[in-house]
């Protein structure tokens, strides 16, 4: 039972008659880098409170790190490190300066400090900024820096509450290179996210939906459950009009718009294309390309938020 | 006068940071234009400026014919929502609306109908005693936004509004400014997410204070002219660490299983050299707006890095 | 019209948003209503000016009925306390020494033979002039004891001696009690450091918590801004002064004798310019913290020290006299004194309103002027 880092048994939350956490349970092994999705307001953050000792649950319990979250709350807190959603660094200290402060507070001082921070800043790759004023750095790597402090105390499991939020895609890939390579050796990585290409980097991932977890698996099975059949990726002009003939042609379950173009996903018989291209070219549409893509976890969020009963109550066909 | 937001030469610096060296920028009636760029680029000074909340230090501003710094009743026609949080948080949401709703004058017929469509697009109305202290982060955003279109602006200014905001209100924030624009609305939004760049009538991007490029996002990326590839085979840790120390590779990412490589320019055959004696081997793909910014802002990490070290010595 | 309106219109929304923060923040409620009333009751009561029991020894060295008559004369005085007999003058050096008693009186031996022969007598006290205050307080009060009690005992037409003859007629305030002079010095005192705190806190709060980047992008003014803010705050400020004064005139009581509205208007003229004040701070300050500081200390010492609270504005020299003409606290103390204590009216304290509303107006041109609509 032990050797999973998180192990959550029938967790719940309440909030007078407002179930904000209901009933969740999975477990997280050691090493894995885990993913928590979730509509805003579904629960995600209770969660984490919860598995990081900050806030009892109503029912049920969780074991962090070999620690009971209901009994042993403070036990929980030393073990793991937690960087939370808003930005918590002092900006008017260096880097180094924070660091420190951190690291006073979880009790760490003097040489045993220093090659603390010596280890965490060559882990983030920000050993030259050091010395740097937290205000004159750019978001992203403020970013690592927060990681930096989370790091300090060599926790065995990390949780990263929306780390990468208003963060450029550059400084987003740097910032996902870091969580892989914290995982490769051997941290265990609990993050939530709203960027579903970041989530497609988790090795599992866990989606709420009002308070409940709907869904719990790898990305590449997510997909095969909840989205079905053949994923088409539609660009051309004139798009936008043109969709609403879509809705009414057989074997198509569903249109989303997807940057600039179209997902249309549809049954095996229609799976080369050509009869949405040709639906589309006849409702006014012009320069239509179809090329067949794999679904992304954005569309398996969406239709978990829409039929979060399960993904046998979306549209029929090719589920397994 | 199709042109609602115009600025030339815009200059502004703080202490010895040049924030924005030479900006000009332009948005139409009924046209969405996406401001994107590295963090610290100067986004969110533009953003300020054009709102009137920053002075430049040199070059002209209008907004819809006016200078929004020296002439506050462009307000009245201007929508602004910031990138901070900068509601009153010991406020309901009802009270929030009610206060900007009074500063801008609404009668209350037009107040009430136009609160309950608001509330009703973004699905806050059940919420409507909460403080907004207590909403999450999308619906703080989804607030901020019906705040700022209470009073029907002109032109409307915004500073990532959907950072934290979740896949499904995203979706119904877009939808309703798709239809807002349609209406004839003059949109400037900043976001960090190429995603929403690549659904924008034009894409800005701004880097170290200067526009790099300006123009549809379909355009951007057929002109495009780095290399975009998936790298398939070979152990995945040494081929991404390969990667990375390639000079030619601008940026490299998973996409599900693969990796997929932006390069610089004619440098295919390089790589394609390099990656075969790891055993593994590249295909093309079609190159989105994403791959575009991290081409041309490749040399920004580092440059941020070599700032920092500059400060530490 | 329609501009007039909007006008109006802005500083009711700011007004009443400012009146819903107050309302959900408890802690700026205690500190404009509970507070002044607290604050009057603890200085009303520990900083007063008559001196009460002041500790007396005696030495007899005459060992009569009329030194005897004289020493307990002293005891029973509700102003002095008797703390012990002494044998000579040499030990009151003593009990100075050790603080026991701040005044000793000595009376010599042939005392009551002196006084039966109608001659002069003396008495010596001795006081202990390390607290000025308080030996003039014991000179005065003893003199008045023993020259009470001695008459008894002297011949008819003898005089019986004393260091100094006294003869004081207080108007306004007979029996001399400095509560009716503390208690308007504090309530100006006390008003002037919470109004100025109040609204220095006003918009020092905005711009720490980002709303002011959200106001600023709406059409609203620096005048509505400054006037909105202000109202809700000059409304707690006439409760708290409301509340001040009936709980001096219930536990001190402290008369009223004067024209109501004069005071009203004094009042209120005082509190625009207190308000006004803590705006002009929190327009320069933008942190809490800051506007704390300077609301306090530029609040505090002048009304206190330069207001005619503690020290008569005569007293003062020359530079800082002038100077004091600038602290609203010292018009605004002349003003209550006047209404409550001489019956005051406009007529007299014209050039209080005056002076008042000058300083208001000026702070509120200041805020209002320097309120700058920008962020950087």
């Amino acid at each position: 039972m032990t050797e999973h880092a998180i192990e959550v048994h029938g967790l719940s939350k309440h909030f007078g008659a407002f179930r904000a956490v209901d009933d969740v349970s999975f477990h997280v092994e050691t090493g894995e880098i885990f993913g928590y999705l979730g509509a805003n307001g579904a629960g995600k953050s209770t969660t984490i409170r919860m598995l990081c000792g900050l806030l009892g649950p109503t029912t049920g319990d969780a074991t962090v790190a070999g620690h009971s979250v209901a009994d042993d709350p403070l036990g929980v807190r030393r073990a793991i490190g937690y960087m939370s959603q808003k930005f918590s660094l002092y900006v008017d200290l260096t880097v180094e300066d924070n660091l420190a402060f951190f690291g006073g507070a979880y009790g760490l001082s003097g040489k045993h400090l220093r090659t603390r921070m010596d280890e965490v800043l060559t882990l983030v790759d920000l050993r030259d900024a050091r010395t740097a004023n937290t205000a004159d750095l750019p978001g992203g790597i403020r970013q690592r820096v927060a990681l930096a402090n989370a790091l300090l105390h060599a926790p065995r499991i990390v949780f990263l509450d929306e780390p990468t939020a208003g963060v450029d895609p550059a400084s987003r890939r740097a910032f996902w290179r870091l969580i892989r390579r914290l995982a490769n050796e051997g941290t265990t990585v609990f993050v939530t996210t709203h960027y579903m290409d970041e989530a497609e980097y988790c090795a599992r991932i866990g989606l709420m939906v009002a308070g409940r977890l709907v869904a719990l698996d790898t990305p590449s099975a997510l997909k095969t459950l909840w989205v079905p059949g053949t994923m088409l990726a539609v660009h051309g002009a004139g798009l936008g009009p043109a969709a609403r003939a879509l809705d009414t042609l057989a074997g198509v379950h569903a249109v989303e718009p997807f940057g600039a173009g179209l997902h249309v996903r549809v049954g095996a018989d229609l799976g080369d294309g050509a009869a949405v291209t040709r639906a589309l070219l006849a409702a006014g549409a012009s320069d239509v390309s179809v090329v067949v893509t794999e679904a992304s976890l954005e569309d398996v969020f969406l239709a978990a938020v829409a039929t979060p009963e399960g993904p046998a109550a979306t549209a029929a066909g090719g589920a397994k | 006068m199709s042109t609602v937001l115009e600025t030339s030469g815009l200059f502004r610096r703080f202490g010895k940071t040049e924030a924005l060296r030479g900006v000009d920028v332009s948005v139409r009636r009924g046209e969405l234009v996406g401001l994107v760029g590295p963090d610290g680029a100067g986004k969110t000074t533009l953003v300020r400026v054009l709102a009137g909340l920053l002075a430049p230090d040199a070059g002209t501003v209008r907004v819809l014919g006016r200078d929004p710094s020296k002439d506050p009743t462009v307000r009245e026609a201007m929508g602004v929502m910031p990138q901070r949080y900068s509601l009153y948080g010991d406020l309901s949401i009802a009270e929030n609306l009610q206060f900007f709703g009074r500063l801008f004058g609404l009668r209350k017929k037009d107040f009430d109908e136009r609160t309950k469509r608001l509330l009703d697009i973004t699905r806050l109305a059940p919420f409507t005693e909460r403080r907004a202290d207590a909403l999450s982060g999308g619906m703080y955003k989804k607030l901020a936004l019906a705040c700022a279109l209470l009073h029907q602006p002109e032109v409307l200014l915004l500073d990532e509004p959907t950072n934290g905001v979740d896949p499904v209100s995203r979706r119904e924030l877009w939808e309703l400014l798709h239809e807002l624009v349609a209406q004839g609305m003059g949109v400037l939004l900043a976001t960090p997410s190429m995603d929403e760049a690549a659904r924008c009538h034009r894409v800005i991007l701004l880097d170290q204070g200067r526009v790099l490029a300006d123009g549809p996002p379909e355009l951007l990326v057929r002109e495009l002219d780095h290399p975009v590839l998936e790298v398939l085979g070979g152990d995945r840790n040494v081929v991404d660490a390969a990667l990375l120390a390639h000079p030619d590779v601008r940026a490299a990412s998973p996409a599900g299983t693969r990796l997929r490589v932006v390069l610089a320019p004619g440098s295919t055959e390089r790589v394609r050299v390099a990656l075969a004696a790891l055993g593994a081997r590249m295909t093309p793909v079609v190159a989105d707006f994403e791959d575009v910014f991290l081409a041309r802002t490749a040399h920004h990490e580092a440059v941020a890095e070599a700032g920092a070290e500059a400060r530490a010595s | 019209m329609n501009g007039i309106r909007l006008f109006f219109l802005r500083i009711y929304a700011v007004a009443f948003k400012e009146a819903l923060h107050v309302r959900r923040d408890v802690q700026t409620m205690i500190m404009a209503l509970v507070m002044p009333v607290v604050l009057v009751l603890l200085f009303g009561f520990g900083v007063s000016f008559d001196l009460d029991h002041l500790a007396i020894a005696v030495a007899d060295q005459d060992h009569t009925p009329a030194s005897r008559a004289v020493a307990h004369a002293l005891e029973t005085s509700s102003d002095l306390r008797l703390v012990g007999g002494l044998d000579s003058a040499a030990d009151a050096e003593q009990a100075f020494h050790r603080g026991d008693a701040v005044g000793v009186l000595v009376v010599p031996r042939g005392f009551a033979a002196k006084l039966a022969r109608g001659e002069p007598s003396d008495v010596q006290l001795l006081v202990a002039g390390s607290d000025g205050s308080t030996a003039i307080q014991v000179l005065a009060k003893a003199e008045a004891v023993i020259g009470a009690s001695a008459a008894r005992f002297a011949a008819p037409g003898a005089s019986v001696s004393l260091p100094i003859s006294v003869a004081t007629y207080i108007r306004y305030n007979p029996e001399g009690r400095s509560a009716l002079m503390i208690v308007p010095g504090l309530v100006a005192y006390i008003l002037a450091i919470i109004a100025v705190l109040l609204t220095a806190l006003a918009i020092a709060r905005e711009w720490e918590r980002g709303s002011m980047e959200q106001l600023f992008c709406t059409p609203v003014g620096r005048v509505e801004i400054v006037v909105g803010k202000l109202l809700p705050y000059l409304v707690l400020g006439v409760i708290a002064v409301l509340l001040v004064l009936a709980a001096g005139a219930w536990v001190f009581d402290v008369p009223f004798r004067g024209d109501l509205w004069t005071l009203a208007a004094a009042a209120v003229l005082f509190l625009i310019g207190m308000l006004g004040q803590g705006l002009v701070i929190s327009v320069l300050a933008r942190n809490q913290m800051i506007a704390t500081q300077a609301g306090v200390l530029s609040s505090m010492l002048p009304s206190m020290l330069l207001s005619g609270f503690l020290f008569p504005v005569e007293n003062l020299p020359t530079p800082l006299r002038i100077f004091s003409n600038l602290v609203p606290a010292r018009h605004f103390i002349a003003a209550l004194r006047g209404v409550l204590l001489r019956g005051n009216g406009f007529a007299e304290l014209s050039g209080e309103l005056l002076a008042l509303a000058a300083f208001a107006a000026t702070m509120l041109l200041i805020a209002a002027l320097r309120f700058r609509r920008r962020l950087d």
